[in-house]
């Protein structure tokens, strides 16, 4: 009830916020932020059938059975926000899981002993990103006594890995038919794809015009975007929320509005953000011109679905991620970026527990070097604001700016 | 039998690499490699990872025909990921390890050990048949069962050196050729009874992961423990028989039964996700084990999580539970012998 309250209190805020808005006023991250808020409130209202997921699930397939799912990380990410994530994090290494784990789990694990989560319906883990995620997936599925369904997903992307996925995820429909007694409507399916299909060239379009110099995106406008917009893919308020920030870009590109004015130094940041309020942008933006201008997690690496053959393309999106697969596979993708966004350095904040992303960290920062992008490993806990020293990382931040602002600038990032 | 192939996880097919004629050799992370793997990766990765990359880093390998990397976890992927940039002349394979163990699991696992046997027979030049491997799967299972009756004679003092001499032989048994192995377990099992020469200790059940130094084995034993039975990646886990279950042709069996091993915490049970508690507790009251030692390596995301249950588990069956963090070896395990002694002494009273 605590956690349906807070999101419905969420939801009637941000659209009163939007019903009051102007033809200019700028309301992608609201859209976002209402239909977060939304499908929070569905989660935890005890009315709908229920999936507590990894990050890979495919969310667009289980709308299409008529499952309102979540990857569990949202839980922690959402209250960080809100400076709630503490309690939840104590409350799990009281219970007695180790502070050299991801805090993201910690924080779902603590809900759940909190009794803040509700019990879902079913649980379906994935083996990718990381190996700690699915831990905690299975943990919630025997802490709730709820059914789980594990999905394999290969580190390779041969036709066999793609294979042998859309099979897993075909055998996943029956699990869930099984315990809904709702089967899978192809109909619906295709409508559901097609959706997703429309989202995904909304986000890619909005992804290319963030890329302008200067970027039209203000410092936290593109943040979390590409994790929590497939939660709602294969529904029209993914639709919404991927044409409004495509729509937005597009407007203020066409007026020549920046996002950071007077922006002098690009940047890409890798993984996610820091989730709780922290100076950081702030700092970037103000001192130095900054402008984080991509984010790792913000692309369109996939195909569009053929609502024909939608096992198979979803699939080959999983498979397709950056998050899966070989670390050359990541640098590959982030090589590109740091060309296509014109940016002058990384960022890599490198998140306490995180052996998928962090994990690599050494490899990252030799492999963006040799490709001439200097890298800044910011060692922060992204969920975690307890450990959160912002005197060093003030510090390490200005020295990289500095050393930033003092080198040849790129010919082609200049406005 | 030619040349050696490396390996890191207890999941390695060693039959499939036997039966291509060539020596399994597993990397342990033992010696005095200087720390260095947290500069390719992170400091905060398992360090059974980072010690065996340490090791490739220093130098601190035998020759190699080429090495096998079982994707098993997160830090065994950055492992992979980490090879070619520490010796990028290595031949590489890369399989991809499922993580639970229902039959699309194991058709997936077969098809990547049908690769691997190819690039096995490539390195060896020797490929494989059905009947090599139907032979090196009979041969570990005799291994396996072998070196289970050896290390219940050290448990129980028939045989001389506590677990830490049956460790030397554990480690021997994945990094020389399974006949040598096989041959002194025979040796082993001829030599006369020591019964009564040994000092018998507590009976603990030790599990976790990865802990191959016999000089840490030796330290739980010296404060007045006795390994009855493990449940260790580096111990009992390390060479699992059968190595063939079900229908199917022999690589279809072997993927089988590697899935279907004692599990490690990375391989899930979709029917009971939380049954690792359940099997330690079950271990434990059949090898009669007064207190079970939890050992995991840091960073262990796995593990890390299963311990609260695990934990409760065990707290609710009324078997006593030390959990312990290290870096698989003796100098982390030394810092902690105070609180194994009291352990122990606990047990005692």
């Amino acid at each position: 009830m605590q956690m349906q309250r807070y999101f419905d209190d969420v939801a009637a805020g941000v659209e009163a916020k939007l019903a009051e808005a102007g033809p200019d006023d700028l309301v992608a991250r609201k859209v976002l932020a209402l239909e977060t808020a939304r499908l929070g409130s569905r989660l935890f209202s005890g009315s709908e059938t229920v999936a507590w997921c990894g990050v890979l699930a495919p969310f667009d397939l289980l709308h299409a059975l008529g499952v309102t799912s979540c990857f569990v990380e949202f839980v922690g990410a959402t209250l960080a926000l809100t400076g709630g994530t503490t309690p939840l994090l104590e409350a799990a290494e009281q219970a007695g899981f180790a502070t050299d784990s991801c805090s993201y789990h910690r924080a779902v694990m603590g809900a759940a002993l909190g009794g803040l989560m509700p019990k879902p319906d079913l649980v379906i883990a994935t083996s990718a990103p990381c190996t700690g995620g699915l831990a905690v997936v299975a943990n919630l599925a025997a802490h709730f006594q709820a059914g789980l369904f594990v999905v394999n997903v290969p580190h390779a992307r041969d036709e066999a890995a793609v294979e042998y996925l859309a099979g897993q995820l075909r055998v996943m429909v029956d699990f869930v038919t099984e315990r809904t007694g709702r089967p899978l409507d192809g109909d619906r399916l295709a409508v559901a794809m097609e959706r997703t299909n429309r989202a995904r060239a909304a986000l890619g379009e909005a992804y290319r015009l963030a890329a302008t110099v200067p970027t039209p995106a203000r410092r936290r406008d593109l943040v979390n975007l590409g994790l929590v917009a497939p939660l709602s893919f294969g529904t029209e308020a993914g639709v919404r929320i991927a044409e409004t920030f495509r729509d937005e870009l597009a407007r203020k590109v066409r007026e020549g509005v920046a996002g950071v004015p007077g922006e002098r130094l690009r940047l890409l940041w890798l993984q996610n953000r820091v989730q709780f309020r922290s100076p950081i942008e702030e700092l970037l933006e103000e001192r130095y011109g900054a402008a984080v201008v991509a984010d790792e997690l913000n692309t369109v690496t996939w195909l569009p679905i053929d609502p024909g053959d939608p096992f198979t393309g979803l699939a080959r999106r999983a498979l397709a991620l950056p998050l899966v697969g070989p670390v050359e596979r990541r640098l590959e993708l982030l090589t590109q970026m740091a060309a296509d966004y014109r940016v002058d350095g990384a960022i890599n904040p490198c998140h306490w527990g995180c052996r998928q992303g962090t994990g690599a960290r050494g490899l990252v920062e030799a492999g963006l070097r040799e490709a001439g992008i200097p890298v800044l490993n910011l060692e922060v806990d992204c969920l975690d604001e307890r450990s959160f020293s912002e005197g060093q990382v003030r510090t390490r931040l200005e020295a990289f700016m500095e050393m930033l602002a003092s080198r040849p600038r790129r010919p082609a990032a200049e406005a | 039998m030619s040349g050696r192939v490396g390996f890191a996880c207890a999941y390695a097919p060693l039959p499939l690499i036997h039966a291509a004629g060539l020596v399994p050799y597993r990397i342990l992370p033992l010696g005095e490699a200087p720390d260095r793997a947290g500069a390719l990766l992170h400091d905060s990765l398992c360090p059974h990872v980072k010690r065996v990359l340490d090791r490739v880093l220093a130098q601190d390998l035998p020759e190699l025909e080429g090495m096998v990397l079982m994707l098993s976890c997160d830090a065994m992927r950055r492992l992979a990921d980490a090879w070619s940039t520490a010796r990028p002349g290595d031949r590489l394979a890369v399989v991809d390890l499922p993580v639970t163990d229902d039959e699309g699991a194991v058709e997936r696992l077969a098809a990547e050990l049908r690769r691997l046997a190819d690039r096995l027979g490539q390195w060896s030049g020797a490929p494989r048949t059905d009947a090599d491997l139907a032979a090196s799967c009979d041969l570990y299972e005799r291994l396996a069962a072998g070196l289970g009756r050896v290390g219940e004679r050290f448990a129980s003092g028939a045989l001389a050196g506590g677990r830490a001499k049956f460790q030397e032989l554990l480690n021997r048994s994945v990094s020389e050729p399974p006949e040598a192995t096989l041959a002194e377990i025979e040796g082993l099992l001829a030599q006369p009874e020591t019964r009564g020469a040994e000092r018998l200790g507590v009976p603990i059940l030790l599990v976790g992961n990865v802990l191959p130094d016999p000089g840490a084995l030796a330290l739980v034993e010296s404060c007045g423990a006795l390994v009855v039975a493990d449940d260790l990646c580096s111990g009992s886990r390390q060479l699992a028989a059968p190595c063939a279950i079900g229908h199917g042709d022999a690589v279809t069996r072997l993927a089988r039964a590697s899935l279907r091993r004692p599990r490690c915490a990375r391989t899930i049970s979709s029917a009971e996700p939380g049954s690792l508690a359940r099997e330690v507790v079950e271990r434990a009251r059949a090898v009669a084990a007064r207190g079970v030692v939890v050992h995991v390596a840091k960073f262990c995301d796995p593990y890390l999580a299963r311990i609260p249950a695990l934990r409760g588990a065990l707290r609710q069956a009324g078997i006593p539970t030390l959990v312990l963090e290290g870096d698989c070896s003796l100098r982390s395990l030394g810092q902690q012998r105070t609180r194994v002694a009291a352990f122990v002494e606990m047990l005692e009273a």
